[in-house]
């Protein structure tokens, strides 16, 4: 699901504001929660399908989206009725099912600078309380988002590289060079993201004048929040 | 080797917009024109800044990567060679603030590089070797705006640089375009227009060609032949420094020749061999 982030279009979905988006998804992941009869939860599965066809993807694309989490879907049902009951499995899946399909069509019709955007915002109460980062919050949301596929290419490249060498496939074999790499890489984004001037300005914290090129800085915004110096 | 003619501005494949369009103007110069002097060739003002090293010294665990370099930077193409650890990435890192010095001083413009590092980021841009670590957004668009944002642009002001910055490099088709979908070099171009879109005076390179096929590395050498930034390119590309107009070579930390490039260029062939 994660790559299905990030979509720009036209339809009313891809209209609405993503914080609205995201608390009418909040709401009905609730509803979900609290409605344990198995007819109506049966009846939240046409409104998620439609939802789905609303983000304006073809049908391949929705299959292909909700495929891996169907499986996980499926495997919890199963251990439900084996562990539990018949009644219980059908309940757990049929509220999963509608679950996901509403998730899917937020996520399909929702940009990452949307979600990072609204997660911010959300996050700004609390960050004037001190209590989070608000921007630092968002980007990390935004780099998980961002590099999460790139693991998956950095585990491609070390098999390659170990096969070449005629290395079994083997786990630790894989997590030693793959933790090693992650950690290069972190250092590096962290390097890249201070010399592309994060944190952003705290006009509400700072007082400097905040012109648009950042103008002199106070001790607080003061740079390698992300970077350790040597 | 051809040289500054603009018609010799390769085009991209499948793409409309020629490279390098200046707002509304093309960048065009009839073949009769001078072919090696880029300041006719822009309608932008060419910048530099002027950066000071005073008798810099870095140790990093616990070993000298710069030891004592005093220069004064401000021409507008200024290249670094010298051998794998001589030093070159901590230079250029130590201008913007990402590596501390461990004495004297960095100034740029007259800003301390340590203390005002954040006014020195705005106007001194960074070009890291691998565009993949400098990419935060998975969207190209919504990846220019991150810089954009961080420098307090509003979103209006956001949205008309980044068009502006994609279609200076040819590339105004890939803003809606996912990261993961684009080439090596694609992706060299979004992170450089990240770079530009801020407006910076002064872009730093860092072996930008290290990654780049033939065809993207010439694609490079033409945006360094016109931009009217200032640029200072770290590269183990001789022949793409060969017209800049200062050229130091670094050994252990050390400034060892700060000259023309051809003989820059030969000491540094030399001391290699
Ligand atoms: N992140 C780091 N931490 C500690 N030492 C480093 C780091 N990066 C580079 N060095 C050391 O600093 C010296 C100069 O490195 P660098 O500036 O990267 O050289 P170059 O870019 O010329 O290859 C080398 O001895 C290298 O081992
Ligand atoms: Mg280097």
């Amino acid at each position: 699901m994660i790559d299905g982030i990030g979509e720009t279009g036209t339809t009313l979905l891809h209209r609405l504001p993503a914080g609205g988006k995201l608390a009418g998804l909040a709401i009905v992941a609730t509803l979900l929660f609290f409605v344990s009869n198995p007819a109506l939860l049966a009846a939240a599965l046409p409104f998620g399908a439609a939802a789905m066809l609303a983000t304006g993807r073809p049908p391949a694309v929705l299959l292909h989206q909700i495929a891996v989490p169907a499986i996980t879907i499926a495997l919890v049902g199963l251990a439900d009725l084996l562990l539990v009951d018949a009644e219980t499995a059908l309940v757990v899946v049929l509220r999963l099912a509608a679950l996901l399909a509403f998730a899917v069509a937020v996520t399909l019709t929702t940009t990452s600078a949307e979600l990072a955007d609204t997660f911010e915002r959300a996050l700004a109460p609390f960050d004037r309380a001190g209590l989070v980062d608000a921007p630092r919050a968002a980007l990390t949301l935004t780099l998980a988002i961002r590099f999460v596929p790139l693991v998956g290419q950095e585990i491609a490249a070390i098999r390659e590289a170990q096969a070449v060498r005629g290395l079994a496939a083997n786990p630790v074999a894989l997590a030693v060079p793959l933790i090693v790499r992650i950690l290069v890489r972190a250092e590096r984004v962290a390097e890249a993201i201070d010399a592309r001037g994060f944190p952003p300005p705290r006009p509400d914290r700072s007082r400097s004048p905040t012109s648009p090129m950042g103008g002199a800085p106070s001790p607080s915004q003061m740079p390698g929040d992300l970077h350790d110096h040597p | 080797m051809e040289r500054g003619c603009l018609t010799l501005v390769r085009p991209l494949p499948k793409q409309s917009p020629p490279l390098l369009t200046r707002g509304r103007r093309e960048v065009e110069m009839s073949p009769s024109e001078p072919p090696d002097d880029r300041r006719a060739t822009n309608d932008r003002p060419m910048v530099a800044q002027t950066i000071v090293f005073s008798e810099v010294d870095v140790v990093r665990e616990g070993r000298s990567a710069l030891e004592a370099v005093s220069l004064t930077l401000a021409e507008h193409r200024i290249g670094i060679v010298g051998l794998n650890g001589s030093g070159k990435s901590t230079l250029l890192k130590a201008i913007v603030g990402l590596v501390r010095p461990t004495g004297g001083r960095i100034t740029v413009d007259g800003r301390d590089a340590i203390a005002e590092a954040r006014a020195v980021r705005a106007t001194t841009g960074f070009l890291f070797q691998d565009p993949d670590n400098q990419i935060v957004f998975p969207i190209v668009a919504e990846d220019l705006a991150f810089g954009l944002k961080n420098h307090g642009f509003d979103r209006r002001e956001t949205a008309a640089r980044v068009a502006a910055a994609l279609d200076r490099l040819g590339i105004g088709g890939f803003a809606k375009r996912r990261i993961h979908e684009l080439s090596g070099g694609e992706k060299q171009l979004v992170a450089l227009a990240g770079v530009l879109a801020l407006g910076p005076k002064t872009v730093l390179f860092d072996e930008p060609t290290s990654q780049l096929d033939l065809r993207n590395r010439n694609r490079l050498e033409d945006v360094l032949r016109v931009m009217p930034e200032q640029a200072i390119v770290v590269a183990h590309d001789l022949e793409l420094l060969a017209d800049f107009d200062r050229v130091i070579v670094m050994e252990a930390g050390r400034v060892v020749a700060d000259d023309r490039p051809a003989r820059a260029l030969a000491v540094y062939r030399e001391r290699a061999a």
